[in-house]
């Protein structure tokens, strides 16, 4: 369910905000600029409604989007920033299609109430016939929350007589609070067919204003243009596709066509390298001022190390003992009141951060850059923008993209990346989405760009290791080891990081239940180190897997692939819209032995099944020596980004993954047995 | 069975455990709104009531080791004022055993917007340190964001605040007081839930002259023990927690509960009686069905071009069904109350009542008669030995009186009521299920009726279970190499028809809609192919939805040492992990309704093969549910088929090993295989 529902809250910050959960509050304080406007020109109103075409009254279905429930014919979007009171007119043309397709009828205007109000709201119906039935109902203004200094409202209303084939359309203002202005932004693409769309902003003339479109524009839209007379932004596009989410897909920032508005003070840079060349310089002057004067680092980096050590040495010694520190970020969020009682002073630099024992992630790694400089290695502060939510342009010239803080360690010549303020990661390992991210390099002259590394998939591997027997009625049971390694044990620590022992027990067997096809019952026997940050993490279990040979006359079959589940549901689709986006390469490796009963005598082994596609290659051998069962299988993913092109081969290759992992031994069970219920 | 709730009357009783999961998204929004707040201070520390701390080191209640929390003590004061106000104070206190327990802090306390929260205090007790407390000022006030072609609008709202601290080894507590104006002269105590509890009260006072009704469910009866003048209390201890289970019965048809009716001098807003209930609605829904000349002009048009009754029934169903949107406008009284059925016709829209009403004014302008029914969208949740209670009911549907001599086929959801004849039960709010029929949920459910007469408590019929189902035939034909190809017809009925029919709704391009058909096959077939697939009657809900589609798959039989093992069983899964699990099961297994499907398969041998081994039949019968499956040679081919019949709506405890027992059996017969040879080899 989607917040702001079907309002069509076409690049309006409230609603795009909401959508994301806890980063709109950051996201508003980002962007929500309280700049002062002076002077001011209202937009002139459009015509009150649009004339409605004999096509589009009859129109039944769009070409460009067969089965869509409902397009949007019009759209229009007029900001005007100019006045020291701005607004925003809202135009929308919906054409209802199916009847899941009158749900469009039902709208909700959400803002926020000390900074916007809805006002000159009109909406109506045209019926297939051309006749009109006007919204003349009550539009409810809605208190959706209302806290201290936050009321949060919608307009909501719902338009009377909507049939397949009619006509809704509506139209509302903005009305800003006084000098209150704020980065707006054109979203293009919506979960509706837009057929038209136009767009202006009239900017605030006290600021500059810089616009980009980061993923490119619709087919054949013309780049947004400024009006020399009147300074008007406009922009216009047409046939615009239905935005469509799928798995394995890239950040949506990623995916969505929209324009991008930000202001700056006046006579802003413009030239990216210029820009980021002003930026680095004060980012790297405030991680110095947070490093402050190296000697005072230099005595408490020397109690961690030793004089003998090598460079590497020194920085992993420094690396364990700083994080140990207590890591907030990755603790239970605190209430405002706990905060304040255990906050006994502010952290603002890296030896407050020592003396307090403790900070957030992004001090720890601040504090870590500092204590290895003091130890004498070569070592740089970098900015990188995560790509679990954009994929970074420098030409966007967009700081508030760089979300987070490593450290560029140079040791034997070779570049380490490290975050020790990310709780668990290994000392040489970023959390994913820091990884092959684009990250500015800091240093005195603003520093330049680089690329963090990307572990290879032997890195990061999900490893099963069975030790089973076959029972009569063929129920396995035995033992099960359970390694992962790399990002795959990080991501599980940082997951089950604030939970107790009982949850972290059901966790790891509920794992190893994803991974088994048919019902099993696991039993964790062993004691994971959840707490350190070492490259494994080791779950042993006892497991009962009831059913797993079946009969086949007076015959059985045994399934090899006895972990393959989870590759049984991926892409399963023919059609695919989006690129195919993986976190980060990765292995999953499993070495089976199977002990027969003494009277099974096996008859057929499948042969030894290889698809090497370079990328992404399995592997499955199956041996049997004296009724002991070996099968050993890989599956490696090396892929990071395909495009949507390459999804058929994609798809081919999990069938044959599937295929073979469906393949089964055959054996004679003896003359006493059969392997069924 | 994931459909959205069709309907949601708002006649819950607000009960915290209930709205929980209904108000995530509020929480989402409430922190949202409080995170952006921040700068704002915090109100000041204040010290835990003395009440919370006597708490402290009180013996823990029974619990085992994966409870995140116990309740210490809670207790309800309610005190009756007039027929117009109802004083209540709540105080609870929990302790946090396992991190799961925070949640706990997040708390939230709904409340309509004719009600008023006059105070809320809420604190926690580190096992280490000061207390904290936090204030209403603390609290953001959330309602319900309307959710697309369902809610538009409710006066149900919340409180929501975040209890600093709620941490394992610490109590958190709370107290608020709330003036309700009452619609109804009722409150239900609800007083277990999903934590065990040490100690619970709850107290009554009425005015001098008031009399109460006390009714107790699921919960030996507590005495009441009387505390002043005309104040009662009841005191509950040890109650065991209700713990989740997939299936399980609804948690208000197995909670232990009371419910209790306020009875004023003269009477009046309260039911001691189904038949008082319905009396109630009666009133309140007394003149709402009026028509308009508009009303009947449309029912002229809708109905004109048949003479038969019942095809006059089918265009109004229709019309119903399509043409008046799904929109809930549910505000004060408007959660029980209907709009009028003009007001209805006129916007084209209104919720679950409103499009009854409409449908009731447009039967009775063709002669036939028909009544309101209050149901629950979750059978079991209203049962027979329940007192009449409000809180009970969600959804609204209609009995229509079935003229004399009037007999179809396809009218199903019919019973013999002893005064008013033979009524069929429609819900037009349900665009899926075609007149004549009613969906699983509502089957053998429990509903008030409400005539003229009052109101009467009946069960709904129980469908039989060939009426819903997927019937699935496939004529295939396997090669040497292993690859299976063919034609397969799959024929939806009843809810499986409407299931698929919903999905497909949700479809935004043409391309998705083999979707539902891939989803299928993935699940049977390692790799496929389809070549050809297509879909009947998605709209027409009348009759049976179809997909006919072909596949090819390769590999599908094994072919080993020269011969061929063939899965007998090729797409469709029957089996289920539901009662796969550690724990023993302590509730019944509630289906979705009865149903029956079946799979007949033919697999044309490749030349040259012959059958070594085929698969033993299969047969059990538990009298809830039975299945059947049978492979058979004729002539070149192979034929499998089977059945599964779920004939009763649940399983009760007493059974649910039988169906695992069953689950099992069908598992393994889902993955039998039949054995080919080269023939004349042995």
């Amino acid at each position: 369910m989607s917040f702001v529902s079907h309002a069509r809250n076409f690049g309006r910050h409230p609603g795009a905000c909401l959508k994301s959960g806890a980063a709109f509050a950051f996201a508003c304080a980002m962007a929500i600029l309280g700049f002062a406007a002076f002077r001011s020109t209202r937009t002139v109103e459009a015509e009150e409604w649009q004339p409605i075409s004999q096509e589009e009254l009859k129109m039944t279905s769009v070409p460009e989007a067969p089965g869509a429930p409902a397009v949007i014919l019009y759209r229009q979007v007029d900001r005007d920033d100019s006045a020291r009171t701005g607004n925003e007119q809202d135009y929308v043309r919906i054409k209802i299609l199916t009847e899941e397709g009158r749900k469009y009828a039902d709208v909700e205007i959400p803002y926020f109430r000390d900074q916007a109000n809805i006002v000159s709201l009109r909406a109506r119906t045209v019926r297939p016939d051309g006749s009109v039935a006007m919204f003349e109902g009550k539009a409810y203004d809605k208190t959706i929350v209302k806290a201290r200094n936050v009321k949060y409202l919608a307009k909501t209303f719902t338009l009377p007589d909507v049939q397949v084939g009619s006509i809704i359309e509506y139209r509302y203002t903005e009305d800003m609070a006084e000098n209150y202005v704020y980065n707006s932004h054109w979203i293009l693409s919506d979960e509706l067919f837009t057929r038209h769309a136009k767009f202006s902003l009239r900017p605030n003339k006290d600021f500059a204003l810089r616009w980009s479109w980061p993923i490119g524009l619709p087919q054949g839209a013309p780049p947004p243009k400024q009006e020399p007379s009147t300074q008007i932004v406009r922009m216009e596009a047409a046939n615009i596709p239905a935005f469509q989410t799928e798995d394995f897909m890239p950040p949506t920032n990623e995916l969505k066509f929209r324009v991008e508005f930000e202001y700056s003070e006046q006579n802003a840079e413009t030239d990216p390298a210029k820009f980021w060349k002003q930026r680095g310089k004060t980012l790297n002057s405030q991680v110095e001022s947070f490093l402050g004067k190296k000697k005072d680092l230099e005595q408490a980096a020397s109690q961690m190390v030793a004089a003998s050590d090598s460079p590497e040495v020194k920085a992993q010694k420094i690396y364990a003992r700083t994080q140990q520190l207590r890591n907030t970020s990755f603790e239970v969020e605190k209430t405002d009141q706990e905060q304040k009682r255990n906050q006994a002073k502010a952290i603002k630099t890296a030896a407050d951060l020592l003396r307090a024992g403790g900070g957030d992630g992004r001090d720890i790694t601040w504090g870590y850059l500092g204590l290895v400089r003091a130890a004498g290695i070569e070592a740089y502060p970098v900015w990188v923008s995560s790509r679990d939510q954009y994929f970074f342009n420098p030409k966007a010239m967009n700081a508030n993209e760089l979300t987070s803080n490593v450290v560029l360690l140079k040791l034997n010549g070779k570049d380490v990346y490290c975050d020790p303020g990310t709780a668990f990661a290994p000392f040489g390992f970023l959390p994913w989405g820091e990884t092959a991210a684009v990250g500015l390099k800091l240093d005195k002259d603003g520093g330049s760009f680089v690329t963090t590394g990307l572990p290879e998939s032997a890195q990061s591997v999900v490893e099963r290791k069975a030790d089973l027997k076959m029972s009569d009625d063929g129920t396995l049971s035995g033992k099960v080891t359970m390694t992962f390694s790399g990002l795959e044990a990080l991501r599980r620590r940082i997951e089950e990081r604030n939970e107790d022992e009982a949850d972290r027990k059901q966790y790891m067997e509920d794992q190893l239940r994803e991974y088994v096809p048919i019902g099993i019952e696991p039993e964790l026997t062993n004691k994971p180190d959840w707490n350190s940050s070492s490259p494994t993490l080791t779950a042993e279990y006892n497991l009962k897997v009831q059913g797993w040979a079946t009969a086949a006359g007076h015959r059985a079959l045994v399934p090899v692939g006895l972990f393959g589940a989870t590759e049984k549901q991926l892409f399963t689709h023919s059609e695919r819209v989006h690129p195919i986006y993986f976190q980060f390469p990765c292995q999953r490796k499993d070495d089976v032995t199977i002990e027969l009963p003494l009277n099974w005598k096996v008859t057929t082994i499948p042969a030894e099944k290889t698809q090497d596609s370079h990328a992404v290659v399995y592997d499955l051998k199956v041996t049997n020596e004296n009724g002991v069962l070996h099968m050993t299988r890989l599956l490696r993913n090396d892929l990071l980004v395909i495009e949507q092109k390459q999804y058929p081969s994609l798809r081919g290759f999990f069938q044959i993954v599937r295929t073979g992992d469906e393949q089964a031994i055959v054996v004679q069970p003896g003359m006493a047995s059969a392997a069924t219920h | 069975m994931s459909r959205r709730s069709l309907c949601n009357l708002e006649w819950h009783l607000l009960r915290p455990t209930e709205l929980r999961a209904g108000l995530c998204l509020l929480l989402v929004v409430a922190c949202v709104t409080i995170f952006a707040a921040r700068q704002a201070s915090a109100s000041n520390s204040g010290d835990a009531p003395a009440w919370m701390h006597a708490l402290v080191n009180a013996p823990l209640p029974e619990h085992d080791e994966k409870t995140d929390a116990v309740l210490l003590y809670s207790e309800d004061n309610i005190t009756v004022q007039s027929v117009d106000r109802i004083h209540k104070q709540v105080r609870v206190a929990y302790k946090i055993l396992r991190p799961g327990g925070r949640d706990l802090g997040n708390l939230v306390i709904p409340y309509r917007s004719d009600s008023k929260v006059l105070s809320l205090r809420a604190w926690s007790i580190p096992a280490q340190g000061k207390d904290f407390e936090v204030r209403d000022k603390d609290a953001a006030d959330v309602a319900i964001p309307a959710v697309p072609g369902s809610e538009l609008i409710t006066d149900v709202r919340a409180k929501f605040v975040r209890i600093p601290a709620a941490d394992p080894g610490n109590v958190i507590g709370w107290e608020y007081e709330l003036e309700n104006r009452p619609l109804v002269l009722q409150d239900a105590w609800y007083f277990q839930n999903a934590y065990p509890a040490r100690e619970e009260h709850y107290s009554l006072q009425l005015p001098a002259g008031w009399e109460y009704k006390a009714s107790w469910l699921n919960h030996a009866e507590a005495a009441a023990q009387p505390s002043g003048s005309n104040q009662w209390q009841w005191v509950v201890n040890s109650v065991p927690a209700i713990k989740s289970e997939e299936e399980m019965p609804p948690q208000s048809g197995i909670e232990g509960q009371m419910i209790v009716s306020f009875l004023a001098p003269g009477g009046g807003r309260t039911f001691a009686s189904w038949r008082d209930m319905g009396v109630w609605y009666n009133d309140l829904t007394r003149g709402r069905r009026d028509a308009s000349s508009d009303i009947n002009q449309r029912t002229t048009a809708l109905t004109s071009s048949s003479k038969l009754v019942l095809a006059k029934m089918r265009s109004i169903a229709d019309f119903i069904q399509r043409d008046i949107r799904y929109v809930g406008i549910e505000l004060g009284i408007g959660g029980f109350q209907p709009h009028p059925a003009t007001d209805v016709f006129a916007h084209r829209y209104g919720d679950c009542k409103d499009k009854v009403t409409l449908m009731s004014s447009m039967l009775k302008s063709v002669g036939v008669d028909s009544y309101y029914v209050l149901i629950n969208t979750e059978r079991g949740s209203v049962a027979p030995e329940m007192p009449a209670h409000v809180g009970g009911f969600d959804h609204a549907i209609l009995a229509i009186k079935l003229p004399d001599g009037l007999s179809d086929g396809a009218l199903v959801a019919v019973t013999q009521h002893p005064k008013l004849g033979r009524l069929l039960f429609f819900d037009p709010t349900d665009e899926l299920t075609p007149f004549g029929s009613l969906r699983g949920a509502l089957q053998a459910n429990y509903g008030l009726l409400v005539t003229e007469d009052g109101g009467e408590l009946l069960e709904l019929p129980q469908l039989a279970d060939a009426t819903t189902g997927i019937r699935r035939s496939a004529k295939l034909k396997l090669t040497a190499a292993g690859t299976l190809s063919g034609d397969f017809v799959e024929v939806r009925v009843g809810d499986s028809a409407a299931r698929e029919r919903y999905l497909l709704k949700s479809v935004t391009k043409d391309a998705d809609r083999i979707k539902p058909v891939e989803n299928v096959l993935s699940n049977s077939l390692p790799t496929y192919h389809i070549t050809h697939a297509s879909l009947l009657n998605l709209d027409r809900i009348e009759l049976p939805f179809q997909f006919d589609y072909s596949v090819v798959a390769d590999n599908y039989a094994q072919s080993t040492g020269g011969l061929l093992i063939v899965r007998m069983r090729v797409v469709g899964n029957e089996s289920s992990g539901l009662l796969e699990t550690k724990e023993a099961r302590k509730y019944p297994v509630v289906f979705y309704g009865p149903r029956r499907d079946s799979d007949t398969v033919e697999i044309a041998m490749p030349p040259g093969y012959e059958v070594e081994d085929l698969p033993e039949p299969v047969s059990v019968d538990y009298g809830f549910a039975s299945y059947h499956s049978k492979t058979e040679v004729a002539g070149n081919a192979l034929q499998y088929s089977r059945t599964l019949e779920i004939r009763e709506p649940s399983v009760p405890l007493s059974k649910v090993n039988d169906l695992k027992t069953l689950y099992r059996v069908i598992a393994a017969d889902e993955r039998n295989t039949a054995v080919l040879r080269p023939a004349g080899k042995q």
